[in-house]
């Protein structure tokens, strides 16, 4: 209960860098970052443009970092952050941004627009003005283990479960693996059939993996809400234990910002590099198949199409890998209008799902994953990211579109072959 | 050129147009009696007039008046000058009308012209002001020295005590040349005798500047032509030039001028461009800012004038057209060298840049210095 606007004002002073002073230098407010964002498309709200969810940041690096801006603060000239400000903004930061990054890819100046707005929530979170649900789930990750409350027993059971579906051995804090797999709260939860997948996908590659009791959860509540210490508390966890366990490569599971937290901003968090890998499970997929150790059979006739999550594509480089595989059962995939690193985001990446005030704008930008559908027409599905799936599914749901949504590991596993 | 005393003092009697015998001791009789028909006067007449931008209607009205003028008595005084203008006034390659004129005028004094020398020049010059005291026109070349009398002086006398006593019983003053109208090359940069222009020193005499290093001969005599003819000064423009002759820029009269227009410019003085005659602008050319009438009236006896024969302008009819830098130097480049301030502008932002590169180093340490571990608890307020 001590959040406070001098300390929302000192985080954001802590923010700005070398590359935030050059990115608010070189804007030249040409707005085409507007026209890439769906908060804006689907909205056409100009409070909406990416750069302007930036204001408090770029208010703090011209009153504290610039001749101009000095000057002006001592005749009283420069604007100020204020409580009432941040509060203004919070829609825009939080609920209006997902952090997909379109609008950096646009911006003719190179700006990285995305990084800008994940720095402001630093300072919006310290001056207490996160939204009510996101701080919920940032207190469950920290105290819980998980945003959604998921404690170790709970997993657990679900193994069981898996263990006793597959008749396979999923193993638990193992030592000395080549992987450790990581698990998102909404896989765990929603999709046990996740963790069934990736046993008998192991299983046929004979590759050694364990789960962790202690560092299951994949997901970093700290990095969405804006809190680096939080998020480094998290990513830590995950650290003792890989470390401990003597791990080879940790896998981040089917969840877009859980790849970006421990694979990009995971050594930054810390402070040190890894002594362990981290890849995305697509990645190591491809990987196998590419061995030879992941053999499918058979094929899909349907009408297939795969929706890039954010931060796995367009953030994280995975593009080509999901398309190989895809294609290893696929007899007929169609790639969505603006498909690969510009695909258009599901709207509630980025904190804005766990978020129940944006319920309403998440559904309303949804329209664009729709335009993009009913173009494609697709039978069904296919993501890497269970967040994505469960937004589609709801905003599917609420246009009365019937069209199934497939995890693509899941349906890898339901064509590995038998030999 | 000495001037006949009988002609100078001729009685102005009314004149019969009509008979065509021009009035003793008038200029016509003057030009007749050179051998000037009365066809190629009325030729100059019409040339002044349209020159001046004037009415053809006022064709006869300017041969009247010059007819019937009685020849006006002229003082001529050369101060810190190189005699460039008279030169060109005088060194006509034919007899022209032009010139004709200037040679009918009674000159009463112009120490470089007259044959007369010590004493007697000065009491030429002491009876004119006398006898013609009100009416006479003061001819003035060349520059003033503020700074020290001793620079120049006629007969022991410094040109200011000289043009200030001339001045006064003149009907009005021509300056003639950019050392007499703007100071010239004396007044130019560092200006070591204070030399200073006809105007700075007159103000209560109309004055016409005639600039030019040195200036067209047929203006002078434009302007002689509109005294005698109207008794009044013609038009003039805001630095006191006659608008008739320095209206325009040379640029907008230049025939190269199309070349500027396309971009095509001569880059050096022997290349392509120089040889098929492309605009000089780079070379130099001030005809952009120069108002003068070199590009239509020309030199020579309208043989060619600078930019014609190759040689970008240099602005001399313009003030101050000396320390208007390098006159080989293209218009939109600097006057003067920057890279030394430029230098010093350069190190001091960088110095201003670490400096602020060192406080907000400075406050961005202090801020992480004050943040505590964010926790839980500081979540909400």
């Amino acid at each position: 209960m001590s959040a406070t606007i001098e300390k929302g004002i000192n985080a954001l002073k802590r923010q700005v860098d070398s590359s935030v002073a050059a990115f608010f230098s070189s804007c030249v407010h040409c707005g085409i970052c507007a026209e890439a964002c769906l908060f804006y498309t689907e909205t056409g709200d100009a409070k909406r443009t990416p750069i302007n969810k930036t204001e408090p940041l770029r208010r703090i690096w011209k009153s504290e970092y610039t001749l101009f801006g000095r000057v002006g603060k001592m005749f009283g000239l420069t604007r100020k952050v204020t409580d009432e400000m941040l509060e203004e903004w919070q829609e825009l930061v939080y609920d209006s941004c997902t952090l997909c990054g379109r609008c950096s890819m646009v911006c003719p100046v190179g700006n990285d627009i995305a990084l800008m707005i994940r720095k402001t929530r630093e300072g919006m979170a310290a001056a207490g003005q996160a939204p009510e649900g996101l701080i919920g789930a940032t207190t469950r990750s920290v105290t819980i283990g998980s945003p959604m409350g998921v404690k170790w027993p709970a997993l657990a059971a679900q193994i069981r479960h898996v263990e006793e579906d597959s008749g396979l051995k999923v193993p638990v804090d193992q030592s000395d693996v080549d992987y450790m797999l990581l698990l998102s709260s909404m896989e765990i939860m929603n999709f046990p059939e996740f963790i069934e997948a990736m046993a008998k996908i192991f299983d046929k590659a004979g590759v050694s993996w364990t789960i962790s009791s202690e560092a299951f959860e994949a997901t970093n509540s700290g990095i969405q809400i804006g809190v680096s210490d939080i998020a480094a508390e998290l990513v830590q966890r995950i650290v003792d234990v890989a470390d401990k366990l003597r791990v080879k490569t940790v896998i981040s599971p089917e969840c877009g910002h859980a790849y970006m937290a421990i694979r990009w901003d995971g050594p930054n968090l810390v402070g040190k590099p890894f002594g362990f890998k981290v890849r995305h499970v697509l990645e190591v997929l491809d990987d196998l198949h590419k061995q030879g150790r992941l053999k499918l059979a058979g094929k899909d006739t349907q009408r297939l199409t795969y929706h890039d999550p954010c931060q796995i594509s367009r953030r994280g480089g995975v593009i080509d890998e999901p398309r190989n595989l895809i294609n290893l059962f696929a007899d007929n995939f169609v790639e969505m209008p603006d498909g690969g690193k510009m695909n258009w985001c599901c709207g509630a990446g980025g904190g804005v799902s766990a978020n129940e005030r944006a319920d309403e704008i998440r559904l309303k930008v949804f329209d664009r994953k729709k335009a993009q559908l009913e173009e494609v027409k697709p039978d069904a599905i296919i993501s890497a990211c269970s967040n994505c799936r469960i937004h589609l599914e709801d905003g599917l749901e609420e246009h009365n579109m019937d069209i199934p949504l497939l995890s693509l590991t899941e349906t890898i596993a339901e064509y590995l072959s038998d030999e | 050129m000495t001037k006949d005393k009988n002609l100078k003092n001729g009685a102005p009697e009314q004149v019969n147009l009509e008979k065509g015998t021009p009035v003793k001791g008038t200029l016509g009789e003057a030009l007749r009696s050179q051998g000037v028909s009365r066809r190629s006067f009325m030729k100059f007449c019409a040339t002044t007039a349209s020159m001046m931008a004037l009415p053809p209607a006022m064709i006869p009205t300017i041969a009247r008046a010059l007819e019937n003028a009685r020849r006006p008595s002229v003082i001529w005084l050369s101060f810190q000058e190189c005699t460039g203008c008279t030169e060109s006034l005088t060194r006509a390659h034919t007899s022209t009308v032009e010139s004709l004129i200037f040679d009918s005028i009674s000159l009463d004094y112009h120490h470089t012209l007259q044959a007369a020398a010590g004493h007697g020049a000065e009491e030429a010059r002491e009876v004119a002001m006398e006898e013609n005291y009100g009416n006479y026109l003061l001819v003035v070349d060349g520059s003033i020295p503020l700074d020290n009398p001793g620079y120049s002086t006629i007969a022991g006398i410094s040109n200011l005590d000289m043009l200030n006593e001339a001045a006064k019983g003149a009907a009005a003053i021509i300056a003639v040349g950019t050392c007499a109208t703007y100071g010239g090359i004396p007044h130019a940069n560092p200006n070591p005798t204070g030399a200073v222009s006809v105007k700075d020193i007159i103000k209560d005499k109309p004055i016409i500047n005639v600039p030019g290093c040195p200036p067209i001969p047929v203006v002078i005599t434009g302007v002689l032509a509109h005294f005698l003819t109207f008794g009044s000064l013609p038009e003039l423009d805001h630095i006191g030039r006659p608008k008739a002759f320095y209206g325009q820029s040379i640029h907008d009269r230049c025939y190269r001028r199309p070349f500027y227009d396309k971009g095509q410019f001569a880059e050096t003085f022997d290349d392509e461009g120089a040889k098929k005659g492309w605009c000089l602008f780079k070379l130099g050319c001030k005809g952009p800012t120069t108002y003068n009438a070199c590009a239509t009236t020309k030199w020579n006896n309208g043989t060619s004038f600078p930019i014609e024969s190759g040689h970008p302008c240099i602005g001399c009819s313009e003030p101050d057209f000396w320390d208007g830098g390098g006159f080989y130097k293209a218009l939109s480049m600097p006057t003067v060298d920057l890279s030394q301030t430029a230098a010093y502008a350069a190190a001091g932002a960088a110095a201003a840049g670490v400096a602020i590169g060192l406080m907000n180093r400075s406050k961005k340490n202090t801020s992480n210095k004050i943040h505590v571990k964010t926790t839980l608890e500081d979540l909400k307020k």
